[in-house]
């Protein structure tokens, strides 16, 4: 059991720092809005492009969360980055677990974003995982780890948003 | 670039935004499943979840957090955000009123930028908490 903790705990370490993704998504003003409509906002500027040059925008802006989802209906197969690393050690540190049994959780999100997302966007995304880690709780072993993921602007390379994905795996 | 409705001069820390409340339907599940992509069943299929020992279906927590996303622009303005995080606290079920809470909690300027500091909650009519969080926006 102690060797098996150890073995775990050398997995998790191992995956820190490592590559879970690149990709890259185009923000479409029908996913937008849907998106919008599905969090229940009522504000027109998600829906009428002169309600978004009103409040300043040059082109209609996404929800804070909407990061979280565009990859389901931007990211179109012949548009992915060649170099994509295949495999999330997300797994390799899940899969173990899982086979044991235990729940996932979503434990926490963060964005931090840089400006706001705007429809017609093309988005590209690196992936790392920068934390992993057990700790005991209520005589549970409760492992998280986390994944941060830098969208940046694909013609200017600037920052646009910065998520980070907290995973934990109850025992 | 942002909507302008929150005025950096005149907030002050302890100002509460306007709440929204909401009675969580599984139409909202079905919807947000709809619109996000997360067909995970436990949060639309009401037979599948009551066979996992589930008592329902319950909702994604991205809902939650996307919900409460939409009180935070209503008041700071559409654009805003510099960040945005929550912890997810407790699992939401359909028929629950989710209400938000957001409390004004500092107000700085750093880098030429005026920011406001918000502490963001999403309840049940119990008044369990559902998500915890933080929110800031830079505001003019």
């Amino acid at each position: 059991m102690a060797d098996d903790a150890a073995s775990q705990e050398d997995v998790l370490k191992g995956i820190i720092g490592q590559p879970t993704g690149k990709s890259r998504v185009v923000v479409e003003r029908g996913p937008v809005q849907h998106f919008a409509d599905a969090v229940l906002s009522t504000s027109a500027i998600y829906h009428d492009p002169q309600a978004a040059e009103n409040a300043g925008f040059d082109n209609i802006p996404a929800p804070p969360t909407w990061p979280f989802a565009m990859e389901f209906s931007g990211k179109f197969e012949e548009i992915q980055p060649a170099d994509a690393p295949s495999g999330n050690p997300l797994m390799t540190a899940v899969g173990p677990l899982m086979a044991k049994g235990g729940l996932i959780l979503h434990g926490e999100q963060e964005f931090i974003y840089h400006r706001p997302v705007l429809v017609g966007d093309v988005l590209v995304s690196e992936g790392h995982i920068v934390d992993a880690y057990q700790k005991e709780s209520k005589g549970r072993t409760m492992t998280f780890i986390v994944q941060e993921t830098n969208w940046n602007d694909d013609k200017t390379g600037e920052p646009v948003v910065t998520a980070r994905f907290n995973l934990i795996h109850r025992a | 670039m942002g909507e302008n409705k929150l005025s950096f001069d005149t907030v002050q820390v302890g100002d509460e935004a306007p709440s929204i409340s909401h009675k969580l339907t599984r139409t909202d599940l079905v919807k947000y499943a709809g619109a996000s992509g997360d067909f995970n069943p436990m949060h639309h299929d009401e037979v599948a979840a009551q066979a996992a020992g589930q008592p329902s279906v319950f909702g994604h927590g991205m809902f939650s957090m996307g919900l409460l996303g939409t009180a935070v622009t209503d008041y700071v303005g559409v654009g805003n955000l510099t960040r945005y995080q929550v912890r997810f606290a407790r699992q939401t079920w359909p028929d629950e009123v989710l209400t938000s809470k957001i409390v004004v909690t500092g107000k700085r300027e750093e880098g030429g930028k005026k920011l406001v500091d918000l502490a963001v909650t999403l309840s049940n009519g119990d008044g369990e908490d559902k998500l915890v969080g933080e929110a800031t926006a830079a505001i003019a």
